[in-house]
Parts: C-alpha cells; structure tokens; sequence
C-alpha cells in the first residue's frame, strides 16, 4: 500500500487527512478506502482510461488517488453534465469503465482499439468549448508534481496544515487545496459541492477545523462574511479566485481575517496557476491578475495574454482543437482569450475577454457553445444567449429563443434538451420566446449589445 | 387547491413563467434541468418554510429533497409531521 502511494500522500502523515460534513478521516481510513477502490481498478484491464462519476467525497478522493497510484489516465468530467456530452467524452479519452464513489462500475462499451495516446496523462480534466462538447484537457504527472510543489511553498503547505476547498472536485482548482495538501500530509476540510451557496453550512464546514489556508471564488467569501459574526485569526493565506473579486467585497476581508495575506490567483484549467497578485484591500479599483508566478512565461498579441506554464497540458485530448494553444520560436502557449494590459510597475490587469466566455458561478462557459446547443433543438429557429450581469453568479445565461413556425417549444422542454449536452451552469437561468427577428448590427450580426440593453 | 398543486403554481411562477402550471409535470426533474439553481433552490425553501410555516432554519436540507414538485411535497409532509421546533 504505502509503496502505491508514494508521492502522492506524505508516507508520515498521521492524524485527519479529510474532513467532510462534520466527519473526519484519517490519513489510515483513507488509506483503507485507497485500497478498496485499487481492488476494484485491479479487475478492469490495466492501462486503460476510466471516467469517474462522482461528486466530492472522501470515498471519490480515495478513488482519484487509487487512479494515480496506478498511473492510469482517468477523465473527471463536471459531475452534473448532461448525458450525450457525458457519453461523446468517455468515446474521446478512450474510457473502458465509469465508476462511481461506492466503487460500482459500468462497462461504456467503448472498444479497446480506440484509446488516444495518453503517455504521462494523470487527470483529464474539461473545460467549456466553443463548439458542443467540453474540451478535455490532459494533465500530465510531471506538470502536477511541479505544480504541487510550487503551491506548497507558495502557501506554507505542510504535515498539519489545515486547508479548505470549496471548488467541486473536477476543477483544476483541487491541485491546490486537496492534492497538495494531501502530498504534504495536512488535513484538507472539503465542502459539499451540493452546498456550495448555502451560507450557514459553509460557515459550519469552514469552522469544522482551524483552517489556515483557504482558496475559493469571490462568492464563497460573500457567502461567508453574511453569516459569520468573528474573526477567523488562524487564516494565514486567502487565495480568491475563478471570477473578479469585487473591491467592495475585497474591503471587508481584513477585518474577518486580520491575520491573512490576501491574494489574486489567476489561472486556467490548461495552464494551472499562472498570475499571482497580493490584493490592496484598501483600493476601489479592480483587483489587478498581477505577475507571472516563478518559470511561468508571459507575452501579448494584440492585447490578448499567451501564458506558458511549467504545469501546462500543452494540448487538449482532440488534437483537432488547436486554435488556443499556438507554437512560437518553438514552444507551445496557451491563448487565453483575455485582454490584459500592464502598468508602468509591470503588473497585469484584465480588461476583458476576447470571445465569448463568461464566467457562470465561476465555471468558464462558452455562450456561443449554449446557442449551438439550443439551435440544434428541432423547434429552435434561431437563438441568441445572453450574458446578464449578476452580483451573485458574475453572470447568469438568458436566452432568447424565435421558434420554428408552427411550433411552440417551451422553457422546460429545451431546458432537458441543453441539460443533456451541457453542464448545469451552462443551462440558461430563463428562458424567453420571441416572435420578433433579432436586430441587426450594420454588418448583418446580431446585436447583442442592443438584447441585452432592451433586458438588463 | 392541493398542496401539491400550490407547490407547481409557485415553481411556475417563479422559475418557469412562459409555462401553464398543468405542463410542468410533478416528476420533471428541476434541479438536473436548471430549472431550480442553487441560489433559486434557497428562494424556494424560504418559501416553503414561510408558506407551511416549517422550521427551515434547523432541518438539515439536501438538494435531493427538491429534485422535483413530488419530491417538495414528500419534504413538506415529512417536515409537518416532525412538528414544528421547539
């Protein structure tokens, strides 16, 4: 057993590795649960991909660990996507098996000839995509060993440390707050991504255990700062991520966390961590992405930040997707599609995106993706999706929906139809049916601009 | 009006405007859906404790509990029969 887990839990951790609704397991118990679910990975063919279906628990923590000590590549996609985007993704990464957190498997009947090429590929994890399905995104064991011990030297990770995480267990995220803490033997307290906006139960988990080191969106601060009535002086590091953190928001952090440090982490799920900025509390301005964190390079095209990363994927699992990631002087970057500009002092700030991703309760979402799913509805003439300004989402999808003559699709049948190929953020919040042709801006597009100002 | 049928007319009226309330079958699963997020699931509960007068603040409540109108029947039932808290 403790061979199996070598590098992936500190072989003298002792006490609680993780805390989940009010219940702790100890660095043995998880590593009972390990070994059941490597029981179970023993009797599938040795290699071969696996999806995993699951939400955050101890037991899918154990199962993604059991993965990674055999080194088999495994795909964890959102765990509320729909069921023909689920399926068209185990096709892609070649997945023999899905198992779920109490270890039942199902055969997806994929053939065995058909898996990509996934040398040095731990998680697969997805990312939102311009066209249909998510785009998986596989990260390589190397990447993640670098990664992991950049974030525990960055925030004083080590046997002990108390570490919470609220993003769901597929986000990019977790390399941070659960499998590094877990690497260095501290104890990583999660929150039940079924939760996640339920303010009195996440101050009751994030009081569970003294935790020092916190990572999460700017809405589980808001959350949080409702309910909490003390200050939490053993925070030594806040990370606040995924989404702009409101400079409102930002000002009330010192005083429910005098003895924090305060900082801005950007990243994506492609290249991890890459910009770091410790955040002025005190400044009304937006809160600057900051400089590039230690090996990470940065460049500009035409405004639009390239990262390249010492933790990148440096592709995704269809090679066919190659508009993001570019070759230049030989070397591969990421485009990430955001505007930035930098300041006399060399920081960065964002100034917006360059196509049409938004940030929907801090998961990326392509509007243009949700458009094409609701157009290929049988009763959808045309369709524009909205992005509305929201103070608790960031953005919340509206969509405007012109049937097809004769017809007369409702709001509940073409929610089904988007949640069967989308994940549950990318569903639009409403729904509206218009007989109306859409306006037009002068070179024949749509003009959103002119929706959106008709409904905000 | 039945409790059941309450229940439909309120998640229509507020989660599903464009539709009548006999098209929102009691089985549809709102949550899978999107129908009820997660910050409309919170609305919805405020609701159901202010409306059958259920002690929502002290009931451990898990999202599975509003997965469709059936299922917020059974929970409200479940919840009246407890009693209200001390």
């Amino acid at each position: 057993m403790g061979d199996h887990l070598s590098g992936l839990i500190d072989s003298h951790a002792k006490g609680t590795a993780v805390s989940f609704n009010g219940a702790d397991v100890s660095y043995r118990e998880l590593r009972a649960l390990v070994a059941d679910a490597l029981r179970v990975l023993d009797g599938l063919p040795a290699g071969r991909p696996v999806a995993l279906h699951v939400r955050k628990s101890p037991e899918s923590v154990a199962l993604v660990l059991a993965c990674w000590a055999q080194r088999r590549p495994f795909l964890l996609p959102p765990a509320d996507l729909g069921t023909d985007a689920r399926a068209a993704l185990y096709r892609q990464a070649g997945c023999g098996h899905v198992l779920h957190a109490d270890l039942t498997t199902v055969d997806t009947g994929e053939p065995a000839d058909e898996v990509p090429e996934l040398d040095g590929v731990g998680p697969m994890l997805t990312t939102s995509g311009s066209t249909g399905l998510p785009k998986v995104v596989p990260l390589p064991h190397d990447g993640i060993d670098r990664f992991t011990d950049w974030a525990a030297g960055a925030f004083g990770i080590t046997g002990g440390s108390v570490v919470f995480n609220y993003a769901p267990l597929n986000f990019d995220l977790c390399l941070l707050d659960i499998w590094t803490t877990l690497r260095r033997g501290g104890h990583v307290v999660l929150a039940d991504q079924e939760r996640a906006v339920d303010a009195r139960y996440l101050l009751r988990a994030f009081t569970h255990a003294r935790v020092e080191v916190v990572q999460a969106v700017p809405l589980f601060y808001r959350r949080l700062l409702e309910v909490a009535d003390g200050p939490f002086p053993d925070v030594r590091e806040l990370v606040h991520t995924g989404d702009a953190m409101p400079p409102a928001l930002l000002a009330r952090l010192p005083e429910f966390f005098p003895n924090a440090r305060l900082r801005n982490v950007y990243g994506c799920t492609e290249t991890n961590d890459s910009l770091i900025h410790d955040s002025d509390p005190t400044s009304a301005d937006p809160v600057p992405i900051g400089r590039p964190i230690d090996g990470v390079q940065v460049r500009l095209d035409g405004g639009e930040l390239l990262v390249r990363t010492p933790f990148q994927a440096g592709r995704y699992l269809d090679t066919a997707i190659a508009d993001k990631w570019v070759e230049v002087d030989g070397e591969t970057w990421l485009r990430t599609g955001d505007l930035v500009r930098q300041d006399a002092d060399g920081v960065f700030h964002l100034d917006g995106r360059a196509d049409y991703q938004v940030k929907v309760r801090g998961v990326r979402t392509n509007v243009q993706q949700v458009e094409q799913a609701l157009q290929s509805h049988a009763e959808v003439a045309d369709v524009v999706v909205l992005a509305v300004p929201d103070d608790e989402a960031g953005y919340r999808l509206h969509a405007v929906v012109r049937a097809v003559d004769g017809t007369r699709p409702n709001s509940l049948t073409l929610r089904s139809h988007c949640a069967r190929l989308l994940p549950r953020t990318a569903v639009p919040s409403s729904l509206e049916l218009t007989a109306d042709e859409f306006p037009r801006t002068t070179t024949g597009k749509v003009d959103r601009k002119k929706l959106l100002a008709e409904r905000v | 009006m039945s409790r059941i049928d309450e229940i439909t007319r309120y998640i229509v009226a507020e989660f599903a405007p464009d539709i009548r309330a006999d098209e929102l079958d009691a089985d549809y699963d709102l949550l899978d859906n999107g129908v009820v997020d997660s910050l409309g699931l919170l609305r919805l509960i405020g609701w159901l404790g202010e409306r059958y007068d259920l002690p929502v603040d002290d009931i451990d409540l898990a999202p599975e509990q509003f997965r469709s109108v059936r299922a917020v029947d059974a929970f409200v039932e479940s919840a009246l029969v407890k009693g209200p808290a001390l």
